[in-house]
């Protein structure tokens, strides 16, 4: 050591640098200096920045090494100074530290000369870095298969969660396609875009009102409202997949009323609706699908707006001699004097009332309040209907080169020659108002004919008085067979006459084979029934009589005589008995309640015999007609007392007489 | 007086009813054929696209004589003689029902964008005894035939689709001997002139029969001239 400190004698100043570092730097801008350190605080600092076990190379050839070399050589000396300087022990560390670098240096040094050498070692590089790289791009590979594995299972998890809600959705698609093929079943249906538009308009049918129809299907968007509506009640069908949108117009109910009113008084109401009571409670198919009521109120309002607006044309156009009234939603046409026909559309929009309730409710009322007459209701969907029809069906032309449209007795018209009135009766085109205001007039005689025969029948109970209505009977026409006869004798006599009820008159077929043609007024009709009765006690009572062997010996149907019948004739008849003794005269006036019955015998009880006519002829002139009080009789009718009162007149001659 | 002022006027209103177009007197007409094995289907395509679906489709049975008339100018030679037709048709199975006259112009098949052949075309219903009253004015029977088929209508089209017999000499409905084996199917509209909008109508009806049947322009003259 001492060789090699003489031998290099280049000195090397250890000093710290002569400026300190600066503690701070005031505001003034004067530096506040770091105390600079002491000798031996800067050696012992210096000292233990020292890396020891770097290398050292021995070689001094190696210029590149030099530098190194030589601080490290300052640094052995400055040891060996710190050596000198203080004890050794402080420095114990600092030399083992260096006995050990050194040895490293030797060791590096000697296997730098073999590999330099080249003759025992030769130096590869060997990639020492690379194991390093491998574990981060492993880190790396495994972070990013874990994050593909976490994305899987996350994505498995979320699809299975859409899935799970899928099904339910699925599940409801599914029914929302079979209600859709459900609906598409008995409603027109189009796809236009994104939208399913229906029509439930008549048009199809043959309508040609200008409002449209066109309602929209949409999926029902509520699923929550549905379980909570499932939840919340069992009775409850499923809420229906199907969201039916009709337009505002269209919503709510309407149903057209007909009335016919007497000044003040209803005759009679019908409530045009197509919806009946009957129908929404009794139609399972309703309750399993809601559209269907919903779309078949829309359906009603529409067909309800056509007819009216259709009758409110009309009702302007028709040159009546009392004009037609349209008012509002009413139409009011008169049918007889006095007697009006009101149509009257009633229409109720409700938005958040149960439209079915409502329409039940209105229903029953009606019902309940009036005597619901189904044939004016059902002649006016007819008639409309049968315009419908009319538009659509156009006849077929024959042969098939004739052209489409005129009908076959236009077609006829041709070759016929039809004049002008054939071709304008032709165009004439009742109207439905003109229909409906004659069924009207129809349904009013029919009214009072059947009122007219059964105060009668009541008023009279002798002879009996039975009517038959005919079942089957046109809209306009009715018919009523009105039999007369008494009871217990009704295989004797009966007088049947038959009554057909038009729209303004009565035709009346009498047994006799007359016809009369009688008008509206009730009155007519009351008279004839009540000379029928009249005649047909007098028959009876002749039939009576040649039945218990009487004479007939007059009879007349039209009696001049006694007191003048406000209406009509009495008819009388003059019956004597077997012997001849005894004459009955029976009269019987349509306006008298009761026959009058007068009796005549011979010979003369009053007066004493004639002493100058001796003769026994002149016995047999009658006495004076006395009448019977037949009330005093026993008999429960007419004619069961006259029997009685010929029975017992019928008795043998006078003993004179013989 | 009166009597005479009455046709005056009836003329006057037809005239006046030429003029404003509203007297259906132009047929567009399309026609095609579909053989007798394949009928059936086109019969229930056209039963389900046409009116009156529920009613099923309408029967005809006719029978149609042609009438020339031989119209000669004086100084024409014979080249220039016009043969002027004339079409008398009657309903086999509807007796009751007036015959049926009828002219048919020429048709014109126009340009090729034009979607169907237009033929003016008059129709007037008769009686029976028109046949002799063609005879007196000099007509003589081209030829005669008689057709079966259905009829169909959609709006305001007519399809027919019928089969054509030629008529036997004894002239009884048994000896009817069929021309062809298929059937032949005209669409047709009657429109007054000027309404060539409807042949839109009527080429978009052809197409929904396009599969089953080819409806198509035909060219009498270009089949006359093959023949």
């Amino acid at each position: 050591m001492e060789d090699f400190f003489t031998n290099n004698s280049v000195c090397v100043s250890v000093e710290a640098p002569a400026e300190n570092l600066v503690q701070e730097i005031a505001y003034d801008g004067q530096e506040v200096f770091q105390l600079p350190l002491t000798l031996s605080e800067n050696l012992t600092k210096q000292a233990h920045k020292i890396d020891w076990i770097k290398r050292e190379d021995d070689d001094n050839d190696d210029d590149t090494h030099s530098a190194t070399v030589t601080t490290e050589k300052k640094v052995e000396e400055d040891s060996k100074k710190a050596d000198f300087q203080t004890s050794s022990w402080p420095w114990d560390s600092v030399r083992n530290k260096l006995r050990s670098a050194l040895t490293e240096v030797c060791v590096l040094a000697d296997v730098l000369v073999i590999a330099k050498d080249k003759r025992y070692m030769v130096l590869d590089p060997v990639q020492q870095e690379q194991p390093d790289q491998r574990q981060l791009a492993q880190l790396f590979s495994k972070k990013r298969g874990l994050t593909a594995a976490a994305n899987i299972l996350l994505h498995g998890a979320e699809r299975l969660k859409i899935s799970q809600s899928d099904t339910a959705r699925a599940k409801s698609n599914q029914d929302f396609h079979l209600e859709l093929l459900r609906l598409r079943q008995s409603w027109t249906l189009k796809k236009i875009g994104n939208s399913i538009l229906g029509d439930l308009s008549y048009k199809s049918a043959g309508s040609r009102f200008y409002q449209t129809g066109i309602f929209e299907v949409t999926k029902s968007e509520d699923p929550d409202q549905e379980l909570s509506l499932e939840t919340t009640s069992e009775n409850q069908s499923k809420q229906s997949m199907i969201k039916v949108t009709i337009p505002p117009e269209l919503g709510g109910t309407a149903y057209i009323q007909v009335t016919i009113q007497k000044d003040q008084d209803i005759l009679c109401t019908t409530n045009v609706n197509l919806l009946h009571t009957s129908l929404i409670h009794s139609d399972p198919s309703r309750d399993a699908n809601p559209w269907t009521s919903k779309l078949e109120a829309a359906q009603n309002v529409l067909f309800c707006k056509e007819l009216f607006s259709q009758l409110a044309r009309e009702a302007v156009q028709l040159q009546a001699a009392i004009p037609h009234m349209v008012v509002g939603n009413q139409i009011t046409a008169s049918l007889f004097p006095g007697i009006q026909l009101s149509i009257h559309f009633q229409s109720s929009y409700s938005a958040g009332v149960d439209k079915r309730q409502l329409v039940s409710n209105n229903s029953t009322s009606l019902v309940a309040k009036v005597d619901h007459n189904y044939i004016l209701e059902h002649s006016l969907h007819q008639l409309l209907r049968q315009v419908h029809l009319n538009n659509v069906g156009q006849p077929v032309p024959h042969p098939s080169s004739a052209p489409l449209g005129p009908t076959k007795r236009r077609r006829l018209a041709g070759p016929h020659a039809y004049d002008r009135d054939e071709l304008l009766l032709m165009t004439k085109n009742e109207s439905i108002l003109e229909q409906i205001i004659r069924q009207g007039q129809h349904v009013v005689l029919r009214l009072r004919t059947m009122f007219v025969i059964d105060s009668i029948a009541r008023e009279i109970r002798d002879p009996l008085i039975i009517s038959h209505w005919n079942v089957l009977n046109s809209p306009t026409l009715s018919c009523v067979k009105i039999i007369i006869m008494t009871h217990g004798y009704d295989t004797l006599q009966r007088t049947a006459l038959v009554v057909h009820v038009g729209e303004k008159t009565l035709k009346c077929v009498c047994r006799d084979g007359r016809v009369l043609q009688m008008s509206y007024e009730p009155q007519e009709l009351r008279d004839l029934i009540l000379c029928q009765i009249s005649q047909h006690q007098i028959n009876a009572v002749q039939s009576l009589a040649r039945f218990l062997g009487w004479h007939v010996a007059s009879s007349s149907a039209h009696l001049g005589l006694g007191p003048v019948e406000p209406l009509g004739n009495a008819s009388s008849c003059i019956l004597s008995s077997p012997s001849g003794n005894r004459i009955l005269s029976v009269r019987c006036g349509p306006q008298a309640a009761q026959p009058q019955v007068y009796l005549s015998t011979y010979p003369r009880h009053d007066t004493e015999k004639n002493k100058v006519l001796t003769d026994i002829r002149w016995e047999q002139l009658n006495t004076r007609y006395e009448e019977v009080r037949l009330e005093k009789i026993e008999g429960r009718n007419f004619l069961s007392r006259m029997e009685l009162l010929m029975a017992s007149l019928t008795c043998r001659l006078p003993m004179n007489w013989e | 007086m009166a009597g005479n002022q009455n046709p005056i006027s009836a003329i006057d209103m037809l005239t006046s009813a030429l003029r404003s177009n509203i007297i259906p007197n132009q047929e567009y007409l399309l026609q095609g054929s579909v053989i007798d094995s394949s009928a059936e289907v086109l019969h229930n395509r056209l039963r389900g696209l046409c009116d009156a679906a529920e009613t099923g489709p309408e029967t005809f049975h006719d029978h149609e004589m042609c009438f020339s008339l031989k119209a000669s100018s004086p100084g024409g030679t014979p080249q220039q003689q016009q043969s002027f037709l004339l079409r008398v048709r009657r309903a086999l199975d509807h007796p009751e029902y007036p015959w049926q006259l009828r002219y048919l112009g020429q048709p014109e098949l126009g340009e090729k964008n034009q979607p169907t052949v237009l033929r003016s075309c008059i129709d007037i219903a008769c009686t029976p005894n028109v046949v002799e009253f063609l005879s007196e004015l000099g007509c003589r029977i081209e030829f005669e035939y008689v057709l079966k088929g259905y009829l169909f209508r959609k709006g305001r089209m007519k399809v027919t689709m019928s089969k054509i017999f030629r008529m036997g000499q004894a002239k009884s409905p048994d000896s009817l001997e069929a021309m062809t084996g298929s059937y032949l199917v005209e669409l047709s509209l009657l429109a007054p002139s000027g309404q060539d909008a409807v042949a839109d109508e009527i080429k978009v009806f052809a197409e929904q029969l396009r599969p089953l049947v080819h409806l198509e322009k035909i060219d009498y003259r270009r089949l006359q001239s093959y023949s």
